[in-house]
């Protein structure tokens, strides 16, 4: 617990105490989280840290446990096993301090007044904030237009599509330009560009030193956006690393090779390439006009590739190069998560 | 990079920062209501309608068979308002102070409040802050129109003296109300748990008739209910022209149900939000 006279230096993570160097500790930081709804489990000894200015995607299909693991990080929840410290407190105990310095996107599209104005709903949060009335007047009108709802304040929430009400969700997340941001599933309503404004607003946000923790399930979304990736499976943590190491947890099964006639006049015919892989996977070409000779090599589970480019060459060609075409997040995801 | 100073504020910032945002929930709930124009009409139109069944019945009733106030023999319809006026009052208090927070359940807000920096209790007291002012001020007006209307026959002297206890009844209802909250937030439903309890005070409170038709031993646990207390006494002032000395006793006689009614309800509404926190269940309704 931090005593009275402690500083925290909030957006770089570091933490110091009367009496103690400063240290740098990760702004959020979960151990061992365990918690089951009856005799569902929803999470299970599940860790992960997020530091000042990283986005961390907490990716996972339906169910995986990605709302419980936000809602225990904002205090809604209670762990039954585990430690999780936001910004260096018991996040279990909801302090008063660490709620001003939170912002919380919960993943409802039931979360406003729906006979109140965007702006009226807003300004009442940025009031519960403690801002004065005109601060929490210029504020909320501030990221009203952050989020594009400008020509929108003064209508009805309850008139705003999901889409919207999305936005205005996110919108109330920014109020008080948190040092920790919780995004459940901020982009599911949202259409294309509207995502996109939601994740450069983000970005903009982490640039400036916020730890922010990105829950979805829309894979494509995060390569480009987060730093790291923790893949939640049955609430357990199946993957945890960079979005890149997400990609490489899929072995890599597709090939693009460049073959040549060795002496011959042409390249065997496509028939004649696939029989001479004799089952070891199957060759197509890469439809790549500029490049006549390039081909995909699609390997069979337990087929390795110094044997089928064995194979090729043992047929008479000769292999001009081979790389490995990488696979997509989304296949990484399946891979990991299991096909539904 | 910023560098925040976290001391732990004082007691008092703390205390003054919660009181500050009352009026924000004040704002909203006005903004609300004044959004449900009509709600306002058929309030008023259902209590106009009580009146008026109960200025008829009171056509059967022989004045003499009720207590005098004041030495004045007094109509039906003018013991009866008091009742009907701080029965209404109870019911809606409860019902509101109840289902206030069930409400912000309901409509999906719960979550978002509680991830403020603002206490529970704030959030309780917000909750219903509008409907803490606005009933009592319902039941003046209700009072007032009805005298016109009627022609009863009320002390002016009384009414300063009358409104302290409405004023004093309101932490009573207030406690039973957040407590009641609290048992809504753990079952869920709890329209029967309100209508129950204010029938049962309602029962013993001679809203409608006078405590000594009841039997003996309902009549001592009668005189134990705070409304009682609260209608014997605003009779006594409205109807018999007692003045504050009145009041003042009926107001020392509420305080001791006040203070346990409200330690009561907000043990009972702490409880209660700690079990949703631990079966992380506040959002589900």
């Amino acid at each position: 617990m931090q005593s009275a006279a402690t500083t925290i230096t909030v957006r770089e993570g570091v933490f110091a105490g009367p009496g103690r160097e400063p240290r740098t500790l990760p702004c959020i930081s979960a151990r061992g989280l365990s918690r089951h709804f009856g005799s569902r489990r929803a999470l299970r000894d599940v860790s992960l840290s997020v530091a000042a200015g990283e986005i961390h995607a907490v990716l996972g299909r339906n169910g995986a446990g990605k709302t419980t693991l936000m809602r225990i990080l904002a205090g809604l929840t209670i762990p039954h096993e585990g430690t999780v410290t936001v910004l260096g407190e018991d996040a279990t105990r909801s302090a008063r301090t660490l709620r001003s310095r939170v912002g919380f996107v919960p993943s409802g599209d039931r979360s406003f007044y729906l006979r109140l104005s965007g702006l009226e709903n807003l300004l009442f949060f940025a009031r519960l904030h403690g801002m004065r009335k005109r601060p929490a007047l210029e504020r909320a009108a501030v990221v009203l237009g952050s989020v594009g709802l400008e020509d929108a304040a003064d209508e009805r929430v309850g008139h705003y599509s999901h889409g919207m009400q999305k936005r205005l969700s996110v919108a109330r997340g920014l109020l008080t330009d948190p040092a920790v941001l919780l995004v459940d599933e901020a982009t599911h309503d949202l259409d294309p560009p509207a995502g996109r404004v939601v994740r450069e607003l983000v970005q903009g946000l982490a640039r400036e030193g916020t730890a922010a923790l990105w829950a979805t399930q829309r894979v494509e979304e995060i390569r480009g956006f987060a730093d790291r990736v923790t893949l939640l499976r049955n609430g357990e943590v199946a993957f945890t690393g960079s979005v890149e190491a997400l990609a490489d947890e899929v072995p890599v099964r597709t090939h693009l090779v460049r073959l040549g006639g060795n002496g011959r006049a042409s390249l065997p015919t496509l028939a004649e390439l696939e029989r001479s892989l004799a089952g070891a996977g199957s060759i197509a070409s890469s439809g790549n006009h500029e490049r006549g000779n390039e081909y995909v090599l699609r390997l069979e589970d337990g087929a390795v590739l110094g044997d089928a480019l064995a194979l090729l060459t043992g047929a008479g060609v000769q292999v001009l190069s081979c790389r490995d075409e990488r696979p997509e997040i989304e296949e990484a995801f399946i891979h990991l998560t299991g096909r539904p | 990079m910023t560098t925040l100073p976290h001391a732990a504020p004082s007691r008092w910032a703390v205390l003054a920062d919660e009181l500050a945002k009352l009026p924000a929930f004040f704002r909203r709930d006005i903004r609300i209501a004044l959004s449900y124009r009509l709600g306002f009409v058929t309030d008023w139109a259902a209590l106009l309608i009580q009146a008026f069944t109960f200025s008829f019945i009171g056509r059967l009733v022989n004045p003499a068979a009720l207590p005098t106030y004041g030495g004045h023999p007094v109509s039906y319809m003018e013991f009866a308002i008091i009742g009907i006026a701080l029965g209404g009052f109870v019911s809606l208090a409860l019902g509101r102070v109840s289902s206030g927070i069930r409400q912000e359940q309901v409509i999906g807000t719960l979550e978002s409040l509680l991830v403020t920096p603002t206490s529970t209790k704030t959030i309780q007291l917000g909750a219903v802050l509008y409907d803490l002012v606005f009933i009592p001020i319902r039941t003046a007006v209700f009072l007032l129109v009805t005298a016109l209307l009627f022609g009863l026959n009320f002390h002016a002297s009384g009414i300063a003296p009358a409104i302290l206890v409405l004023v004093a009844l309101l932490p009573f209802v207030w406690g039973i109300g957040v407590a009641t909250a609290g048992l809504v937030l753990t079952f869920r439903r709890g329209t029967m748990i309100v209508g129950l309890g204010a029938a049962v005070l309602t029962l013993l409170s001679g809203s409608l008739f006078p405590l000594d038709l009841l039997p003996h031993w309902l009549e001592i646990i009668a005189s134990f209910n705070p409304l009682a207390i609260a209608i014997q006494s605003m009779r006594e002032t409205l109807l018999g022209g007692e003045g504050l000395s009145n009041a003042l006793i009926a107001t020392a006689e509420l305080i001791p149900f006040a203070l346990a009614s409200l330690v009561a309800g907000f043990w009972v509404f702490r409880l209660s939000l700690q079990r949703e926190r631990r079966l992380g269940t506040i959002g589900l309704y």
